[in-house]
């Protein structure tokens, strides 16, 4: 079996995905559960690189069988990561903006961390 | 020193009870008045709560968080946190208490579902699917993972840090509570639904953005 760059360079970056999923999860920025999540979404991508035939049976399933198709799924593809992104960049202004809505009221409050430890010292 | 931390939204007519019928069991009570329009602060604070005020309304979770913040800033050793619409029975508080004092639980959750409780199905069949979206996101099955009443002992007051605003930020809590490993116990307590509780909860499609939230959040982190 002759394999193709794509097919060297999939499971390359699989394998290192995975490994930095396990490394967030030694750090403790990851729960197992997630990790468990990643590893199995970067072995499919592997597994498809690896083993192409398998999106022969997808596309008997899915109907996606000529090219145009492809193009369409492809950009519905990027499209749907494109609004995904965005969901999450608005959550995090979100949490940013809630983070600062808090520090003012506890500061408010005579709960401000820099006095505290002032007059702790 | 047990502070009692009540996160509180236009919530004027119910918070002054919760307040008084709480200082008995704690040594302080923290209100934090999400950005109301209706005067929960100052009803709060004339019951004698020491009371934090948003500028504007930023979710539960971002209440609680203030709180809990607020609490471990005033030296607190354990914080309570319990809802205002008056759903949860105060007198609870010393047996949610007692598996962080025998140093048995790091948190300990409210259970409405382990004792005789009237709970309406809606409500039943909500928190369960709450329950199974937390498993899903964390791998831990807690029985009432949806419960704002909590208590967090030493060393989950000291480590947890709630980035999520909303009322997902129940399920983070579970989250944390993998994440650092804390120890859990679960204990069965008493839950007041009437109309005025029952109308303030979550909406079935609040709920499923909640869920949505969390399972992309748990992906991507």
């Amino acid at each position: 079996m002759t394999l193709t760059p794509y097919q060297v360079v999939a499971p390359v970056i699989s394998l290192t995905a995975v490994l930095y999923a396990w490394n967030l999860v030694f750090r403790q920025k990851k729960t197992v559960w997630e990790a468990c999540f990643w590893t199995v979404f970067w072995c499919a991508i592997s597994a498809i690189a690896i083993f192409p035939q398998f999106l022969t049976y997808l596309s008997t399933v899915t109907g996606i069988a000529n090219r145009e198709n492809a193009v369409i799924f492809t950009f519905l593809g990027v499209l749907f990561f494109m609004v995904f992104y965005m969901i999450i960049r608005i959550e995090e202004l979100e949490q940013r903006h809630a983070k600062m809505v808090r520090e003012m009221a506890l500061r408010e409050a005579g709960l401000d961390s820099e006095k505290l430890k002032m007059k702790n010292e | 020193m047990l502070v009692a931390v009540i996160p509180a939204y236009n919530e004027a007519t119910r918070v002054s009870n919760v307040v008084r019928s709480a200082q008995p069991f704690v040594d302080t009570v923290i209100v934090v008045d999400d950005g109301s329009t209706d005067g929960t602060g100052a009803v709060a604070a004339a019951a004698g709560a020491r009371v934090i005020r948003h500028g504007e309304n930023s979710g539960a979770g971002a209440a609680t968080m203030t709180g809990i913040e607020a609490a471990r800033r005033m030296g607190a050793t354990s914080v309570v946190t319990l809802d205002a619409d008056e759903q949860h029975d105060p007198a609870d508080i010393p047996k949610l208490l007692e598996p962080v004092k025998r140093d048995e639980a790091d948190i300990v959750f409210a259970n409405r579902f382990g004792q005789r409780n009237r709970i309406p199905a809606v409500r039943r069949l909500f928190n369960g699917i709450g329950n199974i979206v937390t498993l899903l996101a964390t791998g831990r099955w807690v029985q009432d993972s949806q419960s704002g009443y909590k208590v967090f002992g030493p060393r989950a007051l000291e480590q947890v840090d709630l980035r999520m605003r909303g009322f997902e930020f129940c399920t983070e809590i579970v989250r944390e509570s993998v994440q650092h490993k804390w120890r859990v116990a679960e204990v069965p307590t008493k839950v007041i639904y009437s109309e005025y509780t029952l109308a303030k909860g979550q909406s079935f499609g609040n709920g499923v953005k909640t869920a949505m939230k969390i399972l992309l959040r748990s992906f991507l982190r």
